[in-house]
């Protein structure tokens, strides 16, 4: 569904990502992307989404080649991002902003969604009076209006406890799994991505380093080396 | 008894863009009576110079409202109105004595005009940050206050003379003497206050203002759900601007003279205090303060010294009363509200 | 003929370079625009008038700075760290409030006419230079615009806190990260960009002239010369200043009639090039 290719991202003299090649298959699957900080992680996020214009290579997104697309486009046409620093709309209530989005993107099944992360008791509350973690639900939620079939997170869990960030990779593996969407997530919490995601693929210094399945990532003497060291 | 009212009430209710109300009918009324009674009653009771004084309040109220809504929905501040303002009248001038044109075409060619100017200079400012953005339109409103003192243009401006604005027969049945009487034009005045209120009313509380106002509020967040945030802002700058341009176009026709003070940055600012004064959230606040201010103003005199004073009022109400007094006045009515039911 | 334009072209710039990089200086801090800015520059022209008349134009050179870099400082605690907590639109509201009173005041005490300024005897008359005869007083002008530039590029360069501005200017989340001082160097930039102002508008004088639009023809300048610079971008904004420096002479050489619009052209051709400016500055959020 998404193929990455030979993507490099510079700011300035600084090459945030060098000549990445990532194949994201398809539906139902969840994929984590780990990586020592300053690996490029949210470079290659920011790149596939479109917020940053990558300075070579290409993003491929159902056989079309994206790499020219707006943000909106993208979100438009099934990428779909939810962001590290909660992104949200302070001073609407929850269900004016989810409203909004849904009108705009043709879904009228918002109350799947709004199961789905479990907002239905502060639907009428303004975003910014609601606790943090419900915050995080919300951007997660205005990230799966309109069933994107990618959806892309960046370090879900950060701000969460290690317990909060297992339950939500949890609920994400079956969310991918219900709705046959596939996801891509960035993470931090090695543990709850190992336990939850179907493949890993480890960057380092903007390279990618390694793909596969947590159990042969976690044997892998590369990553062991860069970046688990004896935590695996 | 309560079932039969709450029956009754749910009935008349009306839907206003988001919230339900069953005073809507009430208010309605009550506004329509507001309306036919401040259209004439003030002719009756006022001396000319004061409705001349306060026809000019409402017109500055409705420049301060194309400022004020740019300000509270799109977070963005103009501070070029003056160049719409006074713009549209030079071209209504220049219509009439360089082209000969009737003096309904020149209405209308000199609104397209401005509508397609401020199209053109918001397709290249609107994408900018918001400072940037008050920056850029301070710079443009500068050039055309240059532009009409050109040299090259004087035959058409008469640089810092001005224009006298004469035109034969009638606009909407109503001749160049007629609009000149201060009598029969603050009915006029009054209307295009309300109409365009209410014009601002209804954009406010529809689809488009809350996609504004969520670009406002997020606009990354209002891309990566799929909006083009680019669009919206220009079509809320054309809008303003075209609010600006009826007002201009009422001035001139009201004031038969056009002059290089008509669109300096002074109007503009004028226009911005009136707006933080009366309270840039709603439609009534800038009207209001557009009156104020003109009171205000003759009460104060000297140019020089009123200029001041608009300055130090920006400071003031932006650092202690940044939501203006009617704005204040609504919040303690609200506070009131709620003390008394709660 | 090409080296008259040049010439003229450079002392304009001087004369923008040092009012321009105060402007960006605290934009690339603060992300604050000082619409007061020019009426500063306009204290500094009729102080300097004044102090002229009594004590000649090398004390109004010396003293006019100091007394506006003292306003910096008021400029900076009475307004900037009180309103620290809103946004920027805010603030630069309120300095635009502020130049209006600052303006009006002048005009107030000094009157509505301009004012003329002698150039000091020792900079009076002309000199030789590629076979023209050109104002000495223009030269020091340069020297002087010139001058500040290489100061404010060393300094940015090689010192400390130079390295900080330029850092917070670039990203001002990781700056402030790492432990700088901002408000040290908030009051340091706002002192020196009021003193800066006052140079320019005491050597300006002898110039252009004293009266009571400068204010306003100066901060559009400016800001003109900021967003084609690239917001916070300080190098652009010298580049951008020498470019305005330019137009602005050439336009009055080549096509006297329409002069006055030349700034505003060169801005919208920016707009349409490079939305973002010339310089490279802050990355986009």
């Amino acid at each position: 569904m998404l193929e990455i290719a030979n993507l490099s991202v510079n700011y300035g003299r600084v090459r945030a990502l060098d000549g990445v090649d990532l194949t994201i298959k398809g539906a139902g699957a969840l994929h984590g992307i780990i990586g020592p900080n300053g690996a490029g992680k949210s470079t290659l996020l920011d790149a596939v989404t479109g917020r940053r214009a990558p300075s070579g290579g290409a993003v491929r997104y159902r056989g079309q080649d994206i790499t020219r697309r707006s943000v909106a486009w993208r979100r438009r046409h099934g990428m779909a991002r939810s962001f590290q620093r909660t992104s949200i709309f302070q001073d609407l209530t929850v269900r004016e902003q989810l409203t909004l989005i849904a009108r705009h993107l043709g879904d009228d099944r918002l109350g799947d969604v709004i199961d789905a992360m479990n907002l239905g008791d502060c639907l009428d509350e303004k975003a910014g009076r609601i606790a943090y973690g419900v915050q995080r639900r919300v951007d997660v939620a205005l990230a799966l209006i309109g069933r994107p079939d990618l959806l892309l997170m960046d370090e879900p869990g950060a701000g969460l406890s290690a317990e909060e960030t297992l339950n939500l990779f949890l609920h994400l593996r079956d969310l991918v799994r219900e709705r046959g969407m596939a996801a891509v997530v960035v993470e931090h919490d090695v543990d709850a991505v190992f336990a939850c995601c179907d493949v890993v693929t480890v960057l380092d210094l903007g390279r990618h380093l390694a793909t596969g399945t947590p159990a042969e990532i976690r044997a892998d003497a590369r990553v062991i080396s860069a970046y688990l060291g004896s935590a695996a | 008894m309560s079932g039969g009212t709450s029956r009754a009430a749910a009935r008349s209710g009306v839907l206003l863009g988001g919230g339900v109300s069953t005073r809507a009918p009430v208010t309605v009324l009550l506004a329509a009576l507001i309306f036919a009674l401040g259209a004439y009653a003030p002719t009756h009771f006022l001396s000319e110079f004061a409705l001349r004084i306060g026809a000019g309040g409402l017109l500055l109220g409705i420049l301060a409202l194309s400022v004020a809504f740019l300000m509270s929905q799109a977070g963005l501040v103009a501070l070029g109105a003056a160049s719409v303002y006074g713009g549209v009248g030079y071209l209504f001038a220049i219509c009439l004595s360089e082209w000969d044109l009737s003096p309904t075409a020149a209405l209308l060619f000199a609104f397209v005009a401005v509508v397609v100017y401020s199209a053109a200079l918001g397709a290249l400012i609107v994408r900018t940050n918001p400072l940037a953005f008050m920056m850029l339109t301070l710079a443009a409103g500068e050039m055309i206050s240059h532009s009409v003192m050109l040299e090259g243009l004087r035959d058409y401006t008469s640089g810092a003379d001005g224009l006298v604005v004469n035109f034969k027969g009638a606009v909407f049945g109503m001749t160049s003497a007629d609009f000149a009487n201060a009598t029969r034009f603050w009915p006029i005045a009054w209307s295009a206050a309300w109409g365009l209120g209410l014009a601002a009313f209804t954009v406010r509380r529809s689809r488009f203002g809350a996609i504004l106002r969520a670009i406002r509020e997020n606009e990354e967040r209002m891309r990566f759900s799929g909006f083009g945030t680019y669009l919206p802002r220009l079509v809320a700058f054309v809008f303003v601007n075209a609010i600006a341009g009826v007002c201009g176009l009422l001035h001139v026709l009201n004031s038969g003279f056009v002059s290089p003070e008509s669109l300096g940055l002074s109007v503009s600012t004028n226009a911005l205090v009136a707006a933080l004064i009366g309270g840039v959230a709603g439609s009534t606040g800038p009207i209001a303060g557009g009156v104020l201010f003109a009171v205000a103003q003759d009460q104060f005199g000297a140019h020089g010294f009123t200029q001041l004073l608009t300055g130090v009022a920006i400071v003031v109400f932006i650092v202690l009363l940044p939501r203006g007094v009617v704005g204040a006045l609504l919040d303690a009515v609200r506070r009131s509200d709620r003390r008394g039911t709660g | 003929m090409i080296a008259l334009l040049i010439a003229n072209s450079l002392a304009l710039a001087s004369l923008l370079i040092m009012l321009s990089s105060g402007l960006a200086l605290i934009y690339g801090l603060r992300d604050v625009i000082n619409f007061g800015h020019g009426a500063l520059y306009m204290l500094g022209a009729y102080l300097g008038y004044s102090i002229a008349l009594a004590g000649g134009f090398w004390l109004a050179l010396l003293v006019s700075p100091l007394l506006l870099a003292g306003l910096g400082v008021a400029f900076e605690y009475g307004v900037l760290r009180p309103l620290r907590g809103r946004s920027h639109i805010e603030v630069a509201l309120v300095t635009l409030g502020l130049g209006i009173v600052l303006g009006q005041a002048l005009i107030f005490v000094y009157g509505g006419e301009a004012r003329g300024v002698d150039a000091p005897t020792a900079l009076a008359g002309s000199v030789r230079l590629f076979g023209l005869s050109y104002p000495l007083y223009r030269i020091f002008l340069i020297t002087m615009g010139l001058g500040s530039c290489a100061a404010l590029a060393l300094w940015l360069r090689y010192s400390t806190s130079g390295l900080y501005v330029r850092a917070v200017s670039q990203d001002p989340s990781v700056a402030r990260m790492m432990g700088v001082n901002a408000d040290r160097l908030s009051l340091l930039v706002t002192s020196l960009s009021a003193a800066f102002a006052g140079v320019a508008g005491v050597l300006a004088g002898p110039y252009l002239s004293v009266d009571p639009g400068m204010d306003v023809t100066m901060i559009v300048n400016c800001l003109i010369i900021v967003v084609i610079g690239g917001t916070g971008s300080i190098a652009g904004a010298i580049v951008a200043a020498l470019l305005f420096g330019f137009v602005q002479v050439a336009g009055s050489v080549f096509l006297p009639d329409l002069a006055a619009l030349a700034p505003y052209v060169l801005l919208f051709v920016v707009l349409l090039i490079a939305p973002r400016g010339i310089g490279r500055g802050r990355a986009p959020a």
